[in-house]
Parts: C-alpha cells; sequence; structure tokens
C-alpha cells in the first residue's frame, strides 16, 4: 500500500490517457508534442516493473501518524504493498490485481476483498480513497488532455495540462491539471476538481533528488481542500525500475507473507 | 318484524361491518403499538441525549464527555439509561463483504432500556463469557451470507488513525428493527468496540427511557434537561422519528375515516330495511294513531325494534370480530408471500402483522354502529308518526 507509489502511477495513468486522447484526435504538432512530454513524464516514473520503499505521513484534526511500506509493481495492473512499520500493523499488505484490491490483516490473519461500497473510503487513515487505487488503469480511457498554459509561473517556466473527462467517462473528478517544468520536465503540482469544477485536492511534488537513476522529486503530497490543515505525504527512500518481478509475487498466497 | 327474510339479512349486514370493524381497528391498533414498540422499545428509547451536530454527521470524535457520570445522573433521577457508541468500517465473510455501523452498547445496561435483546431470529443475545460474538441485522445477514456461528472480520480505522481489524463470530440474528439496523447493524459489547477503535472514554449516545411510560414525555425531557449541564442535544422519540411519529397519528384518523365508509353502507341498508317496513306497515301505523297512539309512542316502538336488531347484531359482530381478531392476535396476518418486510423512513416490520385486541377497537366499532343505526332509523321513524291516520289508513 504505499501511497506513493500509488499516486505516482496515476499520475503516469493519466499521462498515458493524455497521449492516447490526442493521438485519436488529432496529428498536429501540438498534439504531437502533449504526447511526447507526457509520456517523457510518465517514463519518469513507470518502468516495466518497479520496487520503492516509501514513508506516509498523515496529519489530521485527531491525529498524526507515519508508516513506513514497501511495495512492488508490475505493468499497470499488478500492485503489492506491504507495511513494515509500525509494529502494530507490520505484515499488513495490499493486493491491487487489476480492478481488485486485496488486503491481508496479520492481526486476524485473514485476507479480504474490498466491495465497491468501500472504494470512497479512506485507505489506511490517509487522504487517498480506495478507489484512487482502483481507479488509475482506466485514467487513460477517460480523460482528453491538451496544453493549457505555457511560460513563466511563479518565477518557474513551466508547461499546465488540463484533463478534461470524457463525456462517457465514470470518474469522480470533473478536470485534472497537471504542471511540470518547461525544461526538466518535472512535475510540480497537480489539482483535482469536482464535477462542479471546485478544487478538491492538492498534490504536490517536491524534494527532487537522485532515485532509480535519475532526478525526481521524492515527496508527494496530498491536501484536501476542504481541510487545508491535513495532509498525507509521501517520502520515497528508495526506488529501482525494470526489476525481474515473477507474478507469483503478486498472488493470494504472496500477500501473507512477512 | 314481520318480515324475518329482511330483518335478519339487516341484522347480518350490521354484524358483518361491526366485526370487519372490529378485525380493521385491531389490526390498525397493532400496527401502531408495533410499530412504537419496534422503534421506542428496540432502538430509540423514549429520549436519546448527543452531542448537538452528531446526528447530522455521525463521527466518531464527537463523543459526550463525562457520559458515565452523566447517565449514572440519570439513573438516579428514576429513569432507565444506557450509553452506546457507534464506529463505521467493512464486514467480511467468507462470502462477502459490506459496510457496517458497529453498535457498541452496555452489556449491563442497554437490555434495561430496550427489548432488542429479546428480538433475536435465530442464536441468542450478547454474553459477558464471549466478548467476540456480536448480533446482527437479518439483512445484513443474508447480505454476507452468514449464520450463527459464522466468523465475520472487521475492518475500520482507530480513532488515533491506524487499521482496525478483528476477527468476530455470529452469536445472533435478529428479527426486523429498523433499516438502519436490519441492513448494517452489528451489535456488540460497548468495551469491546472502545477497545477495537480506540476510542477514549464517552458515549455518542445516552438513550433514556421513562420508568413507567404512561407519564408525560415532555416533563421527563424537561427533567433530563435539567440534569444535562453540557451543550447536549436533548431529543424524544417523536422528533429523533418524526416522520413515523406523524404517520402514527394519522393512523387512528385512519381508522376513523374507514369506519365511516363501512357504517355509511350499513347505513344505507338500515335505512332501507326500516323504510320498507315501516310502509309496509302504515295501514296499521293508521289504525293506531286513529286508536290514539301518539306519534312519539310510535317513534319509541320504531327505535326499540331498531335498538333490538342493533343489539342482537352488535353481539353477533362481538362474537365473530373477537374470534377474528383474537386468531390474529395469536398467529398474526402472514404477509410474508407479498414480501419479506416492509420498511419506511426507517421503520421496519415484520411481515407477519398482529393485531391487538383492545377495548377501544371493540367498542368504537360497536358504538359508532348504535349511533349510525339510530340516525338511519331517524327518517322512517318521523315519517310513520307525522303521518295523517286518514291518508295512512288508505295507503296502498
Amino acid at each position: 500500500m504505499s501511497h506513493k507509489l500509488l499516486v505516482i502511477t496515476l499520475l503516469a495513468s493519466q499521462l498515458i490517457f493524455m497521449t492516447l486522447g490526442t493521438a485519436e484526435t488529432d496529428s498536429s504538432e501540438q498534439i504531437l508534442r502533449v504526447k511526447a512530454l507526457l509520456n517523457e513524464v510518465d517514463d519518469l516514473w513507470r518502468g516495466n516493473s518497479s520496487y520503492a520503499i516509501t514513508s506516509m505521513q498523515v496529519k489530521t484534526e485527531h491525529y498524526t501518524r507515519t508508516m513506513r511500506m514497501e511495495g512492488w509493481s508490475k505493468g499497470k495492473e499488478h500492485t503489492l504493498f506491504r507495511i513494515m512499520e509500525p509494529l502494530r500493523e507490520k505484515g499488513t499488505a495490499t493486493l491491487k490485481s487489476g480492478n481488485h484490491i486485496y488486503t491481508y490483516l496479520p492481526k486476524t490473519d485473514r485476507t479480504i476483498k474490498l466491495t465497491t461500497g468501500m472504494m470512497m473510503g479512506s485507505w489506511m487513515g490517509s487522504h487517498l480513497t480506495n478507489d484512487d487505487l482502483v481507479k488509475e488503469a482506466r485514467l487513460e480511457d477517460d480523460y482528453e488532455a491538451t496544453i493549457s498554459f505555457e511560460g513563466e509561473r511563479n518565477g518557474q517556466d513551466i508547461i499546465e495540462f488540463t484533463l478534461i473527462p470524457k463525456l462517457d467517462a465514470a470518474v469522480v473528478w470533473g478536470k485534472v491539471t497537471l504542471t511540470i517544468l518547461a525544461v526538466s520536465h518535472t512535475p510540480v503540482v497537480e489539482y483535482y476538481f469536482d464535477e462542479d469544477m471546485l478544487l478538491t485536492r492538492t498534490i504536490s511534488f517536491t524534494d527532487i533528488k537522485m532515485l532509480g537513476g535519475r532526478e525526481r522529486p521524492s515527496v508527494l503530497k496530498v491536501v484536501p481542500a476542504d481541510k487545508p490543515d491535513e495532509y498525507t505525504q509521501f517520502i520515497y527512500e528508495q526506488l529501482k525500475f525494470d526489476l525481474e518481478l515473477k507474478d507469483r509475487i503478486f498472488s493470494l498466497s504472496n500477500l501473507k507473507k512477512r | 318484524m314481520r318480515n324475518n327474510h329482511r330483518s335478519i339479512v339487516t341484522m347480518l349486514a350490521m354484524a358483518f361491518a361491526c366485526a370487519m370493524m372490529i378485525v380493521f381497528s385491531s389490526l390498525m391498533e397493532g400496527f401502531v403499538a408495533g410499530s412504537e414498540l419496534n422503534i421506542v422499545s428496540m432502538n430509540t428509547g423514549d429520549i436519546q441525549i448527543h452531542q448537538p451536530s452528531y446526528l447530522d454527521d455521525p463521527d466518531i470524535y464527537q463523543q459526550i464527555e463525562q457520559s458515565l457520570a452523566l447517565v449514572t445522573a440519570i439513573r438516579q433521577a428514576g429513569f432507565k439509561a444506557s450509553e452506546r457508541m457507534f464506529a463505521y468500517g467493512l464486514m467480511a465473510s467468507d462470502q462477502s463483504s459490506s459496510g457496517v455501523q458497529l453498535r457498541g452498547i452496555d452489556l449491563q445496561y442497554e437490555t434495561s432500556v430496550t427489548d432488542i435483546n429479546q428480538h433475536i431470529q435465530r442464536g441468542t443475545w450478547l454474553a459477558k463469557s464471549d466478548p467476540h460474538g456480536v448480533v446482527i441485522g437479518k439483512k445484513l445477514a443474508r447480505l454476507l451470507d452468514v449464520s450463527v456461528g459464522s466468523e465475520l472480520i472487521f475492518v475500520g480505522q482507530t480513532a488515533d488513525g491506524y487499521m482496525a481489524n478483528d476477527r468476530f463470530h455470529v452469536n445472533g440474528i435478529l428479527k426486523s428493527v429498523s433499516s438502519a439496523i436490519d441492513n448494517t447493524g452489528v451489535i456488540m459489547s460497548n468495551l469491546i468496540l472502545q477497545d477495537l477503535i480506540s476510542l477514549p472514554d464517552g458515549a455518542h449516545e445516552i438513550t433514556i427511557m421513562r420508568t413507567d411510560r404512561s407519564t408525560d414525555l415532555a416533563l421527563a425531557v424537561a427533567t433530563i434537561d435539567d440534569i444535562v449541564t453540557d451543550d447536549l442535544e436533548i431529543l424524544n422519540w417523536q422528533q429523533l422519528m418524526p416522520v413515523i411519529s406523524q404517520f402514527l397519528e394519522t393512523a387512528q384518523i385512519q381508522t376513523l375515516i374507514m369506519l365511516l365508509f363501512t357504517y355509511i353502507a350499513v347505513a344505507s341498508v338500515v335505512l332501507n330495511a326500516m323504510l320498507m317496513s315501516v310502509f309496509e306497515r302504515i295501514h296499521q301505523f293508521g289504525i293506531m294513531k286513529a286508536l290514539g297512539v301518539r306519534p312519539w309512542q310510535l317513534i319509541r316502538i320504531i327505535y326499540t325494534e331498531t335498538f333490538i336488531q342493533t343489539l342482537i347484531a352488535s353481539l353477533l359482530g362481538l362474537f365473530i370480530g373477537t374470534g377474528i381478531t383474537w386468531y390474529f392476535e395469536k398467529n398474526g396476518l402472514d404477509l410474508s408471500s407479498m414480501s419479506d418486510g416492509f420498511s419506511f423512513s426507517g421503520l421496519a416490520l415484520d411481515p407477519i402483522w398482529y393485531a391487538t385486541l383492545s377495548i377501544k377497537s371493540l367498542f368504537v366499532p360497536v358504538v359508532f354502529l348504535f349511533v349510525i343505526a339510530a340516525l338511519a332509523v331517524l327518517y322512517p321513524a318521523l315519517k310513520a308518526a307525522v303521518i295523517r291516520p286518514v291518508d295512512a289508513i288508505h295507503y296502498h
């Protein structure tokens, strides 16, 4: 359940969808450029497979907590997260396989499959929902991407993409905007808007450092718009790409291993 | 009563209407009593105390501080009171999973306030010796495809942001209580719930029942209000369940309207029968008047006749109506072939509808029958009273 991985995959899939959307509608130079840029941002996060160690900090009105976890991913369909710390939750694991999410609970030694009713519930007490985990694979089918701003903003040379859901897409967002640096093409911030085009959450990308062989933002911070004092923050400690991962890693039986 | 056939048919019609109305009133009374019982004795109690915004936003952090001291003070004031805690999460069985509301109740006091422990369809109520045994709603049991003894896994979130999870087993499955409990209710000890979700002390809800339910509810609320010093919301069950409360109030009016319509039909039968019997004997009435019988004496004769008929009819109606009602009181009217339980506005009813036989449900239809018969016979009686003897004697 590494949220960071999740967020990254989310972002990546959005990028992919953007490229697909543009490729379908037009073949002008601008469209090709959008596709190329988004692919580049996508490549920043997505390999054929990945391994990461991240820590998640959640701050709400009622509690502040930190946990560390490791995660594996293969393609878009398979993701596995396992909690390392705190001890109280060690071994708790989440497997995303296609559109299904399974959670293994070491305390009860049981694996639970999450149902649709639980999808909008908070994932591990964070500001992300279970739905955020599942939706990533579908984003590419669901949105159209355009460049909505290019130039200097807040002293930085940036490019801003706007992602609008396609008419028949069953998504919870009304609009998503993504800002990347014009030179390095590193993501800066992502804004999520609801159906009434009101800002619901902000994901910011900071602390650029060497991760998995190149410079990437190492901190992702999710801030809900209605509770600006609360946040969920993912800090990458380790990130590796294109590992040899067997499908067996993403099986229900492996979910239980500690 | 010259024409025996007509008199018998009239009496039978009256008796039948009277019997039907007794059955109908008893069923309605049973419905009202059953609904109020389901709401008050199974769930809400007479009065509840919460944090002011808890009902709109049932947040686990909205606890009543010092609820133990408060509930003790309320008990000392002569009420029955119990603390409750609630939490939300996912309950999973082997087959399926569903969102649930965990209801943590005080094992010692909950049963002094509500009778929910006697409302078990299968299995048994919570036991102190078996802390992980829970009682669940009937529709939830079907949704999760579990029966008594089945294992359940709860996954949720603790108050300090960690993952709450534990293994439980089904101790009992409730009968229909309310749509909320039927669909999502999981009842357990409040101590277990508190431990499960790492919640500090303090109930979300205090449920209060008057020792004598015939006392004034508003007065009880005022007494509780004096005890509660903090800024808490005190609501009676009618405020907690406004739609149902209004519906139950109108149920009595519905019974009366039904009674009126049925008896208007009866009145036309009585009127017709008495008119015919008066005109049939108008010749005799003319002679009686010629012999010096006074008009009011004639009226008295006709009324006596009607009274005797109504009396026989009402006795017969009482006998049949009581018999049928008694059957429905014992066995209930089984509507399960039509639906397996009705619910609206949070009220859930068992598919078996029981009648309640009361003095009122017997008395009102009978009294109404006499009044209606007396009104219906007024016109024929006056007609006979005012007719001129000469006309009457020559009447053909």
